[in-house]
């Protein structure tokens, strides 16, 4: 340690013997140190820190926070109108040898004004998809990326996993849970998320290969399903990732038996609500029509599916549909109530919930968030409770 | 920007430091404000085999004991690491700072009671190696 110190320090202090006692003074160094600061942790974390897998994430114009490798926590700086006195251990490279006829002193190196306290925090990651939809993957418009300066890497919106890191305010596994909810795709290097009109391309002929090739929905085969879309043109890596977004895997890789893939119905599904909604809203039964011509013949639709991406409302003696997928919402509960409450006033309990389940305040629950954030109007016991804001 | 908070010490190896806190204010009398390095502040006596203690300043004595932290405190260094391979143009954050995990805290001696009046020049009850004169403290 390069605090010099006099015999005795934090460890005599803290070891006094009964019936005995130490002089207190101030220390040869003694001053502000506004480099030294005290953070209170909880116990669990020390491991984590003690190990080096801690860091402090945020640009300059944001509040800090602390990362462990799975959870964010802001940094809040509590002020004491105490006098607290911080004893630095003495120096150990003295031995009790010398000088031992000089007073044992515990020597106080600062004075504390603070102390910061952490609370944990749900990760900041609508900044991500910010910077993601800079530059949606579109095969034919990609120039070549490593002749890029970084310089422009960065205006292009180009990340790779460190600028990412660099940028956004969350833990190690919060961003890689943030970009598998955004269904993005690491090419070359860089992630990406995927131009939506481009997956429909590749999803589109994927189902057309399988019913030329008599392929089962059930058990695709990565390798014929990769090869045959890579045969037509499209980049292996997107092939794959449209199994991985419409898809789950139901057997992993081993020998000669390549990973085989189901097609999640749902998610099918709803892909092909949105591109019939695309144009804005419609009559149900021109969406309900337009909609079951693009389902695949093996694969069933119902309205239920939708939930959290459509609503529905009645203008008149018609019933109009329209696209509003939870996706697109912000993350921050209080920026997603007042997104809600713009587009409708009042809310029924079931047509709001698949808009909020998904909300995350740590330390809060559900029911926690509708006090909060909602004003709630129930007639009668049994009406149903209606929802609008604060 | 991304700031790593190193530790260089081990589970059990993180040097224990304590806290002394005390509610109200210690000052120094203004003569001796600039120059507090070595100064005596007080006495801090532990009478009997009980964790509590004494701290004597000037002519206060306070009484408290030493409790264990909930949490503890983690003492943390902000540093400034250079890079000498850096050319003159890169970007000036790229001299990062780092936060280096110094110490860690888990017990202090708190004093919460008001002070008492030592009426007469206090006493050592426990005899010291060496005597020593009263501080340069009023309060």
């Amino acid at each position: 340690m390069e605090h010099e110190s006099c015999r005795g320090g934090a460890k005599a202090m803290l070891n006094l013997q009964p019936n005995s006692s130490i002089s207190t003074a101030y220390h040869p160094h003694f001053g502000p140190h506004d480099d030294l600061m005290l953070l209170e942790i909880d116990e669990k974390l020390l491991p984590d820190i003690l190990h080096n897998r801690v860091s402090l994430r945020g640009q300059s114009d944001e509040e800090v926070v602390l990362c462990t490798p799975s959870k964010t926590y802001a940094v809040k700086l509590f002020g004491t109108s105490n006098f607290v006195f911080l004893v630095p251990p003495s120096d150990p490279s003295e031995s009790s040898e010398t000088a031992s006829n000089e007073p044992v002193v515990a020597s106080v190196l600062k004075v504390a004004l603070g102390i910061m306290e952490l609370v944990e925090v749900a990760p900041k990651l609508d900044k991500l998809k910010l910077l993601l939809m800079e530059n949606p993957y579109r095969p034919e418009d990609e120039m070549d990326v490593e002749e890029l300066e970084e310089i422009e890497k960065d205006k292009m919106g180009l990340f790779r996993w460190e600028d990412l890191v660099d940028r956004i305010q969350a833990s190690d596994e919060e961003l890689r849970a943030g970009l598998r909810a955004l269904l993005a795709v690491e090419i070359d290097g860089y992630w990406r998320i995927v131009d939506e009109k481009y997956m429909d391309i590749v999803l589109s002929m994927l189902l057309h290969n399988a019913v030329l090739n008599g392929w089962s929905l059930n058990a695709l085969k990565e390798d014929e399903v990769v090869g045959m879309l890579e045969a037509d043109g499209f980049p292996r890596r997107l092939a794959l990732h449209c199994l991985e977004m419409y898809g789950g895997q139901v057997r992993e890789g081993n020998g000669s038996n390549g990973r085989a893939w189901v097609l999640d119905e749902r998610w099918v599904c709803i892909h092909f609500a949105r591109v019939v909604l695309k144009g804005g809203k419609m009559k149900m039964e021109s969406f309900m029509d337009e909609w079951m011509k693009k389902i695949p013949a093996r694969m069933s639709a119902s309205f239920e599916m939708l939930e959290g991406e459509v609503l529905v409302e009645r203008l008149g003696v018609e019933t109009w549909i329209r696209a509003f997928s939870v996706s697109s919402l912000p993350s921050t509960p209080v920026d997603r109530f007042v997104v809600l409450f713009r587009e409708r006033q009042k809310w029924e309990w079931k047509d709001l919930q698949p808009y909020i389940r998904d909300l995350r305040i740590p330390g809060l629950p559900s029911k926690g968030l509708l006090l909060k954030y909602t004003r709630k109007m129930q007639p009668t016991s049994d009406a149903e409770p209606v929802f609008s804001a604060r | 920007m991304q700031i790593q908070v190193k530790c260089g010490c081990r589970e059990d190896s993180c040097p224990e430091w304590a806290i002394v806190e005390l509610q109200g204010a210690v000052e120094a009398q203004p003569s001796f404000r600039d120059r507090l390095q070595n100064l005596e502040i007080g006495c801090l006596c532990r009478p009997s085999s009980e964790e509590k203690y004494t701290f004597t300043v000037g002519y206060h004595e306070l009484s408290g004991s030493k409790v264990p932290l909930k949490k503890p405190l983690l003492v943390l260094k902000k540093k400034r690491a250079f890079d000498p391979e850096e050319s003159i143009d890169s970007d000036p954050n790229s001299s990062r700072m780092e936060l280096e995990v110094i110490g860690i805290i888990r017990q202090r001696i708190l004093f919460k009671t008001r002070p008492k009046a030592l009426i007469s020049k206090p006493q050592p009850t426990i005899k010291e190696k060496k005597v020593t004169p009263p501080g340069p403290f009023g309060n």
